[in-house]
């Protein structure tokens, strides 16, 4: 029996390791190669003797990708306060208040965020022509809204409805309106909803791509996923591995550091986001 | 001073039919509900509504993109050529293996770990954060990474299969229509399975404690306990999970556009649309095929909601 | 004029009536405690005066206005929350200041106010806490601050005392005893707790199913309850309900047949619809009862029984006894009850001390003598 539970115990670890070597591996790899530079490239040893850092020298001097990675923290930084704001009066008014159609509105919401986004490309895309926002970073914070508004409007309704109902009542005897509720009462209690809301927010703007590609024309428009895509070389048909692994590494890092800081507000804005069966 | 019981009230009354009565608080909170909606409302309609009310027409017509000439209404011609199309139906044909391919296996291997995650065992902090990295890196990255891994001649994971005997020479990997879709499955997997894993988990972690400890002392097997008492417990959180993963897996663009490029047979619907409309300039065109994306994306969910029986709780209350 | 007056005030969830029909005056200066079982719509009564719930039909008037259409904060009330609903990120001091902010009182107005309020309360070295830096006593203060400084024509407090513990609860009782004696407001307390009901209120208003069952002072209730349900409800342990028939009546008063043949006359005035042969239903209250001989002079009924189960609780032991019929009685003993389990017992009830009850519920008004009587006894006996 004692043995029996041994070898369970020595599986379990050992299925634990294969997971963690298997979820960390390709970033660890990334990393390996954007140290490595020339031939030294295309060698496979699992660790890089003598580490040469060409590659992130080389990602910033052979194009803007300082310019790339401010674009993105733009674009995502305010798309991000945009719809938190929006959303934060619309959770209110979804979470808290009885009215009719509210269900139906909730829906449609979470219809959005799950659409295709291609399914309303052309018709941004002519939006956006139109606005006179093609090419500018704008345009790419007025189109991320159809992905990161319903995405915040649904978690911080999940949110709004948590909160207590007898605080909003006590507001109510105090003489607050619901914009004095909202702001005075609710807001101070909905910080970390906001921080975890505008977090995952912000990593799917940060990491979006297909918009970014479509509505920006030159390289300094361009945010960091469409940048890395891009990057060409010397020839057409031969990628700068390295660089491109470089480029990776430097916006993954901090994104990662920023989720592992972040871990358990992460996971439990993700399941508060996902409906209950 | 004394309290009656007015039961004549309502008797005289003649007990009419009852409408509930929205007093003048209620109201004013309804209008503020309504002022305070406005903006995103707006805002929705705006980015949401009508590009895809225009995407819709604009597939009925022969726009192009950056003519000025006025586009006509040519009917459902665009539809008729995509249907004749090979190039569509092998995206079609992509995106379904794609997808079905991913979500079943994130599905399984998700369960796996959110079981690992749920064992009350040290190590499992270690092993949520490891799973979170993939799930934070940008799918381009992803992709980028694992196209390097998957390279012809200096990939890693040609190296480890020979290595290992498994493979005698390297692969091209990508360039094979076969392999590169089971490779982008594969990447797909390992970026969405933390995600999988974490429904699941929040999931598990809501069944009751009591349950497994009965069932531990009427000595059920555990393998008899997860398929007779788990799974039908959390099957509607894993149904939603997995309807929510196949809406994603189906509207993929950005690991097939880097990982393949236009490369045709390795085409999603989504870099089939988005090839039409802004490589070919042929707005129609685009529009329709992203339309029938769209047609089939609700096809599909329809089917999923029935057969898995889900009722959507967006608002119980 | 009363300070607050109920008319006919209906309340409708969807199809559920929650409130009946409720008329009810409060006079000022008034403590008043609704109390009743959990659903019967107190807590809902409650919320109509205070504004949180608007009523489908009725008035309610606070001072000489309707304020049917009023939102709470012009109303003049102020409440204390079951769970104290203290805003988290505001000290004690925000806290209380917060309603006065709103209605724009300057900042010296708003300062002496909660000052004073707090004097009161003997919170002002809390004043710059935050409610989760504070206990849960103390929390109930400030919660009972920040109704202070409005000076509300009328306070409202739904079950204040839930959420404390045993010995705070009492502590806390006493003082909002005390506070309300101070301040001569008029009070409306909703709790489920007999004991606070009958230790607080002038009047207490007992609620059943949305109606009001019972109007009247705690001792009152206790003495004449004006139905069975009102009889059940007040008083612990329960009153004993012993299903009797009617033989006869006369200037004495009802005649009813008790298990084991025995005849009793409850000194009741009897009225005219009730007839011999009908169903009545007799009441007793437990601490009433005696075990053993009837006191000398003390016309009582003597009921045969045994003992099924003996519940010591220290002050006083419980005595449950079966009767031949089946039926069971609490009796209660004061001091340590020397009865063993299965003992055949004789059960006194005093003819003085019965309640008696028609098929439909409603009590029969009890004898001017015999009340004086029981008043009478319990003098002597506490003077013994």
């Amino acid at each position: 029996m004692h043995a029996k539970r041994l070898v369970g115990r020595g599986l379990f670890y050992l299925l634990v390791a294969v997971i963690i070597l298997y979820t960390l591996f390709p970033f660890y790899w990334a990393i390996v190669s954007s140290l490595r530079s020339g031939q030294g490239l295309f060698s496979t040893a699992l660790i890089p003797s003598d580490p040469v850092w060409d590659n992130y020298v080389a990602v910033f001097r052979e194009q803007p990708f300082a310019a790339n990675i401010l674009n993105s923290v733009i674009v995502a930084t305010a798309v991000v306060a945009l719809s938190l704001m929006l959303s934060l009066t619309a959770a209110y008014a979804l979470g808290r208040v009885r009215f009719r159609g509210r269900g139906t509105l909730l829906m449609v919401v979470l219809a959005v965020s799950m659409f295709p986004q291609v399914a309303v490309l052309s018709g941004l895309f002519e939006l956006i022509r139109w606005l006179g926002l093609y090419n500018s970073l704008t345009g790419l914070i007025l189109s991320y809204l159809i992905f990161t508004l319903p995405f915040t409007v649904w978690v911080l309704t999940t949110f709004m409805r948590e909160l207590p109902k007898e605080l909003e009542e006590a507001a109510l005897v105090d003489g607050a309106s619901p914009w004095v509720t909202l702001t005075r009462v609710f807001l101070p209690l909905m910080w970390p909803a906001l921080v975890t809301t505008g977090l995952l927010a912000f990593i799917a703007a940060w990491n979006e791509f297909l918009f970014a590609l479509t509505f920006t024309l030159s390289n300094e428009m361009r945010t960091v996923p469409v940048a890395i895509a891009l990057i060409t070389g010397a020839s057409q048909y031969e990628l700068p591995w390295g660089r491109v692994m470089a480029a990776s590494v430097i916006v993954t890092v901090p994104l990662i550091i920023m989720v592992l800081i972040f871990q358990r507000r992460i996971v439990a804005g993700l399941t508060a986001g996902a409906v209950k069966g | 001073m004394t309290a009656t019981v007015p039961n004549s009230v309502a008797a005289e009354a003649g007990e009419p039919v009852r409408v509930e009565i929205v007093g003048r608080m209620e109201q004013r909170r309804r209008r503020a509900a309504v002022f305070f909606l406005m903006p995103t409302v707006i805002a929705l309609l705006l980015v949401a509504g009508w590009p895809l009310v225009r995407t819709v027409y604009l597939g009925f017509t022969d726009a192009r993109l950056g003519g000025s000439e006025q586009a006509s209404f040519v009917g459902l011609a665009n539809f008729g050529f995509l249907l004749s199309d090979p190039a569509w139906w092998t995206a079609t044909w992509v995106t379904l293996k794609f997808a079905t391919a991913s979500v079943v296996i994130e599905t399984v291997l998700g369960m796996v770990i959110a079981l690992v995650l749920n064992a009350h065992l040290p190590g499992r902090g270690l092993m949520r954060a490891a799973v979170l990295v993939p799930w934070a890196i940008p799918t381009v990255i992803s992709a980028q990474m694992w196209g390097w891994m998957y390279h012809d001649l200096y990939g890693v994971v040609n190296t480890l299969l020979v290595g290992l005997g498994i493979l005698d020479a390297p692969r091209a990997w990508m360039a094979n229509p076969d392999t590169a879709l089971w490779a982008m499955v594969a990447v797909d997997v390992w970026k969405t399975t933390p995600f999988m894993a974490l429904l699941i988990l929040a999931a598990l972690q809501t069944l009751p404690h009591e349950i497994y400890e009965a069932a531990r002392v009427d000595g059920v097997h555990p393998l008899k306990v997860f398929w007779r008492i788990t799974l039908p417990l959390i099957r509607p959180a894993l149904m939603v999970a997995i309807i929510f993963r196949a809406l994603d897996a189906l509207r993929m663009f950005d690991l097939a556009y880097v990982m393949a490029g236009a490369n045709a047979a390795t085409a999603t619907l989504s870099v089939y649309a988005r090839q039409n409309l802004v490589d070919f300039q042929d707005v129609g065109f685009g529009s329709a095929a992203s339309t029938l994306l769209v047609l089939l994306i609700l096809l599909i969910t329809g089917i999923l909601l029935t057969v898995g029986r889900v009722r959507l709780a967006a608002d119980a209350r | 004029m009363s300070a607050v007056e109920l008319k006919g005030v209906e309340k409708q969830f969807g199809k559920t009536n929650v409130i009946r029909g409720v008329d009810l005056s409060i006079n000022s200066g008034e403590f008043i405690v609704f109390v009743g079982p959990s659903g019967c719509g107190k807590s809902t009564l409650l919320r109509l005066v205070a504004g949180l719930e608007e009523p489908t039909g009725g008035q309610v008037r606070i001072g000489d206005q309707v304020v049917n259409d009023k939102p709470p904060s012009e109303r003049g009330i102020a409440m204390v929350f079951q769970s104290y609903a203290l805003y988290p990120h505001m000290t004690a001091r925000e806290n209380m200041a917060f309603g006065l902010k709103l209605g724009r009182m300057d900042k010296a107005g708003i300062d002496s106010a909660v000052n004073e309020a707090a004097r009161i309360l003997q919170i002002e070295h809390l004043l710059g806490r935050k409610p989760r830096e504070l206990s849960g006593g103390q929390r109930q203060r400030v919660a009972i601050g920040r109704a202070l400084v409005r000076h509300p024509k009328v306070f409202l407090f739904d079950e204040p005392l839930s959420n404390l513990d045993a010995a705070l609860r009492v502590q806390t009782r006493l003082e909002i005893a005390r506070l309300h004696r101070n301040l001569k407001a008029t009070m409306i307390y909703v709790t489920h707790d007999q004991v606070e009901a009958m230790t607080l209120a002038d009047r207490i208003v007992v609620l059943n199913a949305g109606q009001v069952e019972q109007v009247g002072s705690p001792l009152e209730l206790y003495e004449n309850p004006s139905n069975q349900f009102v009889a059940g409800f007040i008083g612990s342990p329960s009153m004993n309900f012993i299903p009797v028939t009617m033989v006869g009546q006369g200037v004495d008063g009802v005649s009813v047949t008790l298990p084991g043949e025995v005849t009793a006359t409850v000194p009741v005035i009897p009225e005219a619809v009730e007839t011999s042969g009908d169903r009545l239903v007799l009441g007793v209250r437990p601490e009433h009862l005696l075990l053993g001989d009837a006191e000398p002079g003390v016309p009582s009924a003597l009921i045969a029984g045994r003992a099924l189960l003996v519940e010591q609780l220290g002050e006083s032991g419980l005595v449950h006894v079966r009767l031949e019929d089946g039926s069971t009685l609490a009796v209660r003993q004061p001091g340590t009850v020397l009865i063993e389990e299965n003992q055949p017992v004789q059960v006194v009830l005093p003819l003085h001390r019965l309640h008696l009850f028609d098929e439909s519920g409603r009590s029969f008004r009890r004898q001017r003598a015999a009340l004086s009587q029981a008043t009478d006894r319990s003098t002597a006996i506490s003077a013994a």
